[in-house]
């Protein structure tokens, strides 16, 4: 038998007992009845006073003991000690979890903050108390907005796409870069995660600014030794054997030109904002002189072809845009035979503005395909040197592209040729006059 | 805390409404603090486009009080607040005029700076106009702080340091006679400067009133135009006591 069964069946018993001890007693002095009524309101009493002990336990459980009391009331204690016992347990190991998760978020490097529905803040770490000057308990239930009204960050919020950071300045520190991340969960809630590029943006000024000087200080030098290279170049009294590497050494020097002339333009590329607005720009005009520009070329692709699909102008910097698509058919025009071809078309769809250049050229091997855009980055060392290229063309596509919010695809096919495309989105694009189909040749 | 301080208002439609117009007046808050910060920077920096940029994008500026003030207007018509609600409201309209206000003179530092950049530079390369901007834009931004927060302290800090702006003023005034007393040719230059040393000192009294805002917003009491110690002790006395925004 269990021991609460046996518990039980004392009970019982004890109870039959009580009655039959009552019974007898009350017999002897000629009332039964009373006798039992008598110990049946002991036995009550001693029941009531049970309860009560438990009851008064049960209140103060926490500090005082259990009441010694045996049997049934005693299983049911015992039973609650261990209920009670398991449940501190649980609780115990729960705030110890809680204390580590709010230890380690804590000591994160970067600033969390969890926002509501409403973007109001409800919970932050240290980090991002200190980084955005939030305030340990005043600040729980503000909206975030109203203490970081950075415009930049309130649009970012308000426009509610978050795959990208965004950067802004601290204002109340000097020269001091916060990005911003916002990550969606659960029911509408937010995921602020903040973090210090103060270190990296001034890094990157650095680069910009010494890209920039180094360029500009390399051109005076240069245009004197060029000079002097035209000079002697044109010497009649020369000796004939110095002929080649005096044209030589002017050849180099024209593409060394052209390398600072292109680090100069990106680097003003990089460090002004991205072009709003814009004026219209004329792109069958662009491309029909981009065309006379290959044909002047002393070795050109037998065919250049200008193909118009839309009268919509493009909507961007002109001589950015002009730059850009230059440096596409200038490739295109180096690396395509001179029995070969060359496209530029241009169209809008649903999607925004397109402008494409395909040649027949000889093709780009697709592992490079994902580089090609990198500064001095060279598919054929040997091949690049010898067009004279500065290697970096389609960095400065890439950035051009990245000012108007376009982007550039790369298709090609190893021996018959390659396709660069610029992808406008719609708004760059000017409103638009019906698309009339027109090919010149 | 002010949407737990509002929720007991008998529509919500209402606390949408006053949520939403606080939350323009920030954002307009934050715009110009930005303008302000780029108008210094272009002075310091010398850089005229961006002194003209800004120039140029006061007129957003001004289009934000507009709208902010139709829509106060529209709230006082449609809800007729009372008491505390009402105060908010006012405080409002009074805020953004300060910050018009801010954006103007920002525009015309943004105007001189785009000037100033094409003239020769001092030596110190303007470092008392850089530190005095620090000064205000700080205050700005504090006293916008203390707007959002319903911080009364705050306020009052913003307000005592009004005065620390006034001396920077008066040290770069009497800086600048010296300079135009030594070398006659640096007139047209230290003019400029002095006007932009005192649009910077006329900001810092607009963010002054913005937390005068503040705290006639809190506590009913409208402390303009008397000393910021008996301010102090009134509001120690008596009101703070009980919660900052019980009178809402």
């Amino acid at each position: 038998m269990e021991p609460a069964t046996q518990v039980w069946w004392f009970a019982a018993g004890r109870l039959l007992a009580t009655v039959l001890i009552g019974c007898g007693a009350g017999w002897l002095f000629g009332n039964p009845f009373g006798g039992l009524a008598i110990a049946l309101a002991l036995h009550l009493t001693w029941v009531l006073v049970n309860l009560v002990r438990l009851e008064w336990w049960l209140r103060h459980r926490n500090y005082a003991d259990p009441p010694d009391i045996g049997g049934v009331w005693g299983e049911v204690i015992s039973q609650i000690v261990r209920l009670h016992r398991r449940k501190r347990f649980h609780k115990q190991r729960f705030v110890q979890l809680m204390r580590q998760l709010q230890r380690s978020t804590a000591a994160l490097p970067n600033g969390v903050v969890i926002l509501n529905a409403q973007r109001e803040i409800v919970w932050f770490n240290r980090m991002a108390a200190r980084l955005l000057n939030l305030r340990r308990t005043g600040d729980l239930g503000m909206r975030i907005e109203h203490l970081l009204r950075e415009p930049e960050f309130v649009r970012y919020l308000a426009k509610g796409d978050y795959s990208n950071p965004v950067v802004i300045r601290q204002s109340s520190a000097d020269e001091c870069y916060l990005s911003l991340q916002v990550a969606p969960y659960g029911d509408g809630q937010l995921l602020l995660l903040v973090s210090d590029v103060s270190r990296q943006m001034r890094l990157e000024a650095v680069r910009r600014d010494f890209v920039a000087n180094a360029s500009h200080e390399l051109r005076s030098p240069l245009t004197v030794v060029s000079g002097y290279l035209e000079t002697l170049g044109a010497d009649g009294s020369l000796d004939p054997e110095l002929r080649g590497p005096i044209a030589e050494m002017r050849r180099q020097a024209e593409r060394m030109t052209a390398i600072i002339r292109d680090l100069l333009e990106l680097s003003r590329l990089e460090e002004t904002d991205e072009v709003v607005g814009g004026e219209p720009v004329d792109v069958a005009a662009l491309a029909a002189l981009l065309r006379k520009d290959v044909l002047a070329r002393a070795v050109h692709p037998r065919e250049v072809r200008v193909r118009i699909d839309s009268e919509a102008r493009l909507l961007g910097d002109e001589p950015e845009i002009h730059s850009a698509f230059s440096n596409l058919v200038d490739n295109a025009a180096k690396y395509t035979p001179p029995e070969g071809s060359i496209e530029m078309r241009w169209w809008v769809d649903e999607d925004g503005g397109h402008f494409a250049v395909t040649d027949t050229g000889f093709g780009i091997p697709s592992e490079h395909i994902p580089r090609l855009t990198e500064r001095f980055y060279r598919v054929d060392a040997g091949r690049a040197r010898a067009t004279g290229g500065s290697g970096l063309g389609l960095a400065i596509v890439k950035h051009v592209l990245q000012r108007h919010h376009g982007t550039l695809e790369v298709r090609s096919q190893l021996g018959s040729g390659s396709t660069f495309t610029c992808h406008f989105p719609l708004e760059r694009v000017a409103a638009t006059a019906p698309a009339v189909s027109a090919a010149t040749a | 805390m002010e949407t737990a301080d509002l929720s007991h208002h008998i529509s919500r439609r209402f606390n949408e409404d006053l949520e939403r117009v606080r939350s323009k007046v920030l954002g307009m808050g934050g715009f110009v603090e930005q303008q302000l910060h780029k108008a210094i920077t272009a002075l310091v920096e010398g850089d005229s486009s961006l002194g003209e940029a800004v120039a140029l994008d006061d007129q957003q500026v001004n289009n934000m009080e507009i709208a902010i003030d139709e829509e106060c207007s529209r709230i006082l018509a449609t809800r007729a607040p009372a008491a505390g609600d009402l105060r908010v409201i006012v405080a409002i309209i009074k805020t953004i005029t300060d910050l018009e206000r801010i954006g103007d003179e920002g525009e015309k530092i943004g105007y001189i700076a785009s000037r100033l950049a094409t003239m020769e530079r001092p030596a110190d390369k303007y470092r008392e106009i850089k530190h005095l901007g620090r000064v205000v834009s700080d205050m700005v931004h504090d006293a916008l702080d203390a707007f959002a927060r319903m911080d009364v302290e705050s306020a009052l800090r913003v307000a005592r340091q009004d005065r620390l702006v006034d001396e920077e003023y008066e040290a770069i005034q009497r800086q600048s006679i010296t300079f135009m007393m030594e070398d006659p040719r640096t007139i047209r230059r230290a003019l400029d400067v002095m006007w932009v040393v005192r649009a910077l000192e006329r900001i810092g009294d607009h963010a002054k009133n913005i937390s005068e805002y503040v705290i006639y917003m809190v506590h009913g009491k409208d402390i303009r135009h008397t000393s910021l110690d008996d301010v102090e002790r009134e509001l120690r006395g008596g009101t703070v006591d009980k919660q900052p925004n019980a009178s809402a």
